[in-house]
């Protein structure tokens, strides 16, 4: 049953939260807003999905509140950090010990093997490897016989399974994914969707995915729309066709 | 197409800015070298020149041959009474006899003025006429008019502070004098002559110290208005006696020229050995940019080509692109070429081993070479590199690249290995075989190259290996392994440069040594000296006898047995000769004599070295046609024929000092001077009297065998030194390729620098990982040259056993000392593009186009 609520304020308890963040590209005439005044809070635990149109600034605002790019102002927490305040040694820290991402493509080195690739954060952490944990998400995504292959000797799909196991083995507090299956067919981007819906559900993780499909935001337990740098909506448990209707009503 | 040539290089600053970089600095050498060979020829040439310019026409001795062995000892003299009859002759306006000889300077603590760079120390006459003076002109003061007056040239005057005024001593082949200082010279516009050291003495008093009373070495005559230098020569040989011949003083110039160039043909060689070999690793660079860079522009390419360029409009776009950076940059380089000169002088001046010198020389030849050269090498490193470009279908550029995977490649294993092959039965042959030298050197070519074409085969594993211990500095150091490891292609290339750097230097290093550790053995087995005399500077030609004289007066010398060289035609051929005291040298030298007896010499024998003998037939008795710059042709008796060459004794000739006398024109100087102390005497006593005894002579010293040993070793030091730097400055143009690949692999991988940024990397550790890769790639060329020059280097010191070098030696503190330095340059190497990869945009991985 998909219903249509106002946003709710941000609340100390959230996994993520941002307050007033604004981030403008350019000075001047060429000034850009791409995120206006934005204030949203990420529970914990759950599948938070962003959805808008190109150039709403649902990209802008994965990256500052995973702490890839700075907001122009606001303040932005993850967990009890204050992320604005951090400098570029924390903010890398930061994104090496609490967060963990899926990006479109691109998400892993080809030198390394899909069992390197995903022990890269604890490596670059300098972290054992906790082998059940690496066994249990391994086993989640289905990647139990390609753990030595080489990202060139793996499908799309499987590489995409690469990368979120990756995201997941650091028990990051949040998982940030960026259009996570932009670059897959429907098939293994269902699989991917399937398989971060369990991560939330049977592992307790907190998601947080930018996508402007609804099939893939119907995975989620709550969809927050973005127009033109403005939070305008949510919706809790979306189903693909309510999320399309109001897509096609943002788009007018 | 060429605004769009010339925009494209524009855009991408960084690739125009490191490629521009490796062929200036190749271009660099090349002129560099260019413009040192000129100048030094040229100041060469202002030795032999200057001094005659005044001089329309020159009386002289009749010489079987013309060759320079340093002013005034390769003719006889002229009987003073010649210049009577010469100044009868109608049209001369003046005539002045004058003599020429070994006169240096001391200064004003008596201490030895030292010529720089191996020229001569010359006492001159200073005409009185000031008309056959030509460009020596005094700067300061007067000319000399009496017997104790000087004027010595204004270099050595101003640094060694020797006031006009001040009182200095003289050394000269006969006693050593004080004068007083007239005047200071000048020539020309230079303040010396070409590094050497000039005292003018007044015509009567240098007839003295440097010449012989009653004759001259030569006559210079001044025509007077009206009659030409030709005219004026015709006119005087007419009337001169038999043996005896006037010249033009530009002919005098015109053979001193000649000699100078055959004199430093040795140098030039070796410059443009060094200028091959840095063009040779600059290739490297340039290729391995053009390639780099091509690649990375395929997108770019396919989009101009889909857009309907043709294939041949895109291949012209990119030679254009070559030809124009190759010309820029080898203007760049020749500038630089300035610097590399200036900056070669000083290091060779530091390393003791100065040339003589004068203002810079940068011939047109220098600048054309340099650009052609630049440009042909630039476009054709472009070229297969653009025709693999221009073959990449449009839809294949313009998906998303992804690293090609490298497969080793059979053609590639099989040519290397026979390159290998002949390579090493060339050196083989050469060493063993009766194959000419050529062959020696044709093998070593084929071993680089054939080195060079596997490596990229090995490349992958070495890499490995080398990187294996970087695992303990965690995720960069794996990282970087694998970073060096993913295109061995690449990675070979790029230490290609600095392996044939390294390979060089290291030979010469394995070279020497057993060079040095050889002539140890030797010295011992050859002589039996206790003591040895020998020059202050291993450069100066040699001492004045007089110092011998003076050190034989000590007390406790058993024997004193001077030695003296010098070079003339035995049999047809230019050889060096060794001149000994027949009387002492069999006490003191181990000359194996197999038949004969060194006592037997006089003035007109010869020793001759036993397979010198044999393989033309000699026996003791024989006669051997000679002839002697200063005297012609004579026949020489052979007194014996010895066994020891190499150690002291290196020529495979031996006149007695007398007949060196003779035949070369007068007294010469002493090369060194053997010592046995009596067993009664102490030797340390004797040394430190001889030492004493001494003081008076500023170019001479007295060393004992281990002394010895360390002057001829510091010569092969300082030679070795010379090498090395330059060398090195290859191997400064490959570390620059290490920047050049680093660089365009870090803007190669910006998405996986940003990814990892993303996923945590702090800028530290992807530092830390470009460094490590530079780190691996330096190390596995410095450990492939390495291994390469140690067995280049025992072939060419096995090439050379005949020279007497027995014993192969391998310096290993050396060569581990440069491996490690080339780990560490690799690591420098990688500042920059280190730093470029820690800047990498977090988001540039991120963010998909």
């Amino acid at each position: 049953m998909s219903t249509l609520i106002k946003p709710r304020p941000p609340t100390a308890a959230a996994a993520a939260r941002a307050e007033n963040v604004s981030k403008q590209y350019g000075e001047g005439d060429a000034a850009v807003m791409a995120l206006d005044n934005v204030s949203i809070g990420i529970n914990s635990a759950e599948f938070t999905a962003i959805m808008g149109p190109s150039g709403s600034g649902k990209s802008t605002l994965l990256h500052v509140l995973a702490g890839l790019d700075r907001p122009t102002s606001g303040q932005i927490h993850v967990g009890d950090i204050e992320l604005t305040r951090l400098n570029d040694k924390q903010m890398t820290l930061l994104r090496r010990d609490r967060v963990g991402f899926i990006f479109q493509a691109f998400n892993l080195l080809p030198t390394l093997t899909a069992a390197e690739n995903i022990r890269l954060p604890m490596k670059i952490a300098g972290r054992k490897v906790d082998d059940y944990w690496f066994q249990t998400v391994v086993d989640k995504v289905g990647l139990a016989d390609r753990l030595s292959h080489r990202p060139t000797e793996l499908s799309g799909g499987q590489q995409q399974r690469v990368a979120a196991a990756r995201a997941l083995v650091t028990r990051p507090e949040i998982v940030f994914a960026d259009e996570p299956t932009g670059a897959l067919d429907s098939q293994s981007g269902a699989e991917l969707l399937g398989f971060l819906r369990e991560a939330v559900d049977e592992l307790g993780q907190t998601i947080v995915m930018v996508t402007h499909d609804p099939r893939a935001s119907c995975y989620a337990d709550r969809v927050l729309f973005l127009s033109d740098g403005h939070i305008v909506d949510e919706m809790g448990n979306p189903s693909d066709d309510a999320v399309f209707e109001y897509m096609k009503h943002l788009g007018e | 197409m060429w605004t769009a040539t010339i925009r494209s290089m524009l855009t991408h600053k960084l690739r125009l800015v490191l490629t521009t970089a490796s062929i200036a600095l190749g271009i660099a050498f090349l002129s560099g070298t260019f413009i040192l060979g000129d100048t030094t020829s040229k100041a060469f040439d202002e030795v032999f020149t200057k001094v005659s310019s005044g001089t329309d026409a020159v009386v002289r001795q009749e010489a079987a041959f013309t060759q320079s062995e340093g002013a005034g000892t390769t003719r006889a003299p002229i009987d003073a009474a010649v210049l009577d009859q010469i100044q009868t002759v109608d049209g001369v306006e003046a005539a002045e006899g004058m003599s020429s000889g070994y006169a240096l300077l001391t200064d004003n603590d008596g201490e030895a003025v030292e010529p720089a760079g191996g020229a001569p120390a010359v006492g001159y006459s200073m005409p009185i006429d000031e008309s056959l003076r030509g460009d020596v002109r005094i700067l300061d003061g007067v000319a000399p008019t009496g017997p104790s007056d000087v004027a010595i040239d204004a270099s050595s005057a101003e640094d060694n502070d020797i006031a006009v005024g001040s009182t200095i001593k003289v050394l000269f082949n006969g006693p050593a004098q004080e004068f007083t200082v007239v005047g200071t010279v000048g020539f020309g516009d230079e303040k010396n002559l070409g590094g050497s050291t000039s005292a003018y003495f007044d015509p009567a008093t240098a007839q003295q110290v440097v010449g012989t009373p009653g004759v001259f070495d030569q006559i210079d005559v001044k025509a007077a208005d009206g009659v030409t230098d030709s005219e004026l020569a015709d006119r005087l040989d007419a009337v001169v006696p038999a043996g005896t011949e006037a010249v033009t003083g530009q002919t005098v110039a015109d053979e001193a020229s000649d000699s100078v160039s055959e004199d430093l043909q040795f140098l030039n060689i070796l410059l443009g050995i060094f200028a091959g070999v840095a063009l040779f690793v600059g290739s490297f660079i340039i290729w391995n940019t053009f390639t780099m860079t091509v690649t990375q522009r395929s997108r770019e390419i396919a989009l101009v080509r889909a857009v309907g360029a043709t294939r041949w409009q895109v291949l012209r776009s990119l030679l254009a692109e070559a030809l124009l950076l190759g010309a820029v940059a080898s203007a760049i380089g020749i500038a630089l070429g300035v610097v590399v000169a200036t900056g070669l002088t000083a290091l060779m001046d530091a390393l003791n081993f100065s040339m003589p010198s004068t203002s810079l020389q940068i011939q047109p030849r220098t600048i054309w070479v340099s650009l052609l050269v630049g440009v042909v090498v630039t476009t054709a490193a472009a070229l297969v590199p653009a025709r693999r470009a221009t073959k990449v279908l449009p839809v294949e550029a313009l998906r998303e690249a992804t690293p090609g995977t490298y497969r080793p490649s059979i053609r590639r294993a099989a040519i290397g290995l026979v390159l290998l092959g002949l390579g090493v039965a060339g050196i083989l042959l050469g060493l063993y075989g009766d194959a000419p030298f050529l062959l020696f050197g044709l093998g070593v070519l084929g071993v680089i190259v054939g080195v060079i074409v596997l490596t990229p085969l090995v490349a992958r594993p070495l890499a490995a290996a080398i990187g294996r211990p970087l695992h303990w500095r965690g995720v960069s150091g794996e990282l970087a392994q694998q970073n060096a490891m993913r295109n061995p292609r690449r990675t070979a290339s790029t230490a290609a440069a600095l392996m044939i750097g390294l390979a060089l230097v290291v030979s010469m290093g394995v070279f020497a040594a057993s060079l040095k550790a050889s002539f140890g053995d030797l010295l011992d087995e050859s002589t039996n000296a206790d003591l040895y005399i020998t020059t202050t500077t291993t450069q100066a030609e040699g001492f004045s006898p007089e110092a011998v004289k003076a050190a034989a007066e000590v007390d406790g010398i058993e024997t004193i047995s001077p030695n003296g060289f010098g070079e003339a035609r035995f049999d047809g051929k230019g050889e060096f000769y060794t001149a000994i005291d027949p009387a002492t040298a069999e006490e003191v030298l181990n000359l194996d004599l197999t038949a004969g007896s060194a006592a037997d010499l006089g003035t007109d024998g010869v020793l001759i070295a036993e397979d010198t003998a044999e393989s033309n037939d000699w026996a003791v008795g024989d006669t051997v046609p000679a002839e002697f710059a200063a005297t012609g042709a004579t026949d020489l008796t052979i007194a014996g024929i010895y066994g020891q060459t190499g150690g002291f004794v290196e020529s495979d000739y031996l006149l007695s000092i007398d007949g060196q006398t003779a035949h070369a024109g007068g007294e010469q100087l002493t090369s060194s001077a053997l010592i046995i102390v009596a067993d009664d005497a102490d030797q340390a006593a004797v040394q430190a009297d001889i030492d004493a005894a001494l003081a008076d002579h500023p170019d001479a010293k007295v060393v004992d065998q281990q002394g010895y040993e360390d002057q001829v070793g510091g010569f092969v030091d300082s030679f070795l030194a010379l090498v090395t730097v330059m060398l090195l400055l290859a191997v400064v143009i490959a570390l620059l390729g290490i920047v050049n690949t680093l660089a365009l692999s870090v803007f190669e991988r910006t998405r996986e620098l940003g990814l990892l940024r993303a996923v945590g990397m702090t800028t530290g550790q992807v530092r830390a990982m470009v460094r490590w890769e530079s780190a691996v790639i330096a190390l596995m060329g410095a450990v492939i040259g390495a291994a390469l020059g140690i067995g280049l280097g025992a072939a060419l010191a096995q090439a050379l056993k005949d020279q007497g070098i027995e014993a192969i030696s391998i310096p290993v503190p050396q060569v581990v000392l440069y491996v490690v330095l080339a780990g560490l340059a690799g690591v420098l190497a990688a500042v920059g593009p280190a730093r470029a990869a820690a800047r990498v945009d977090v988001l540039r991985a991120v963010v998909t186009e």
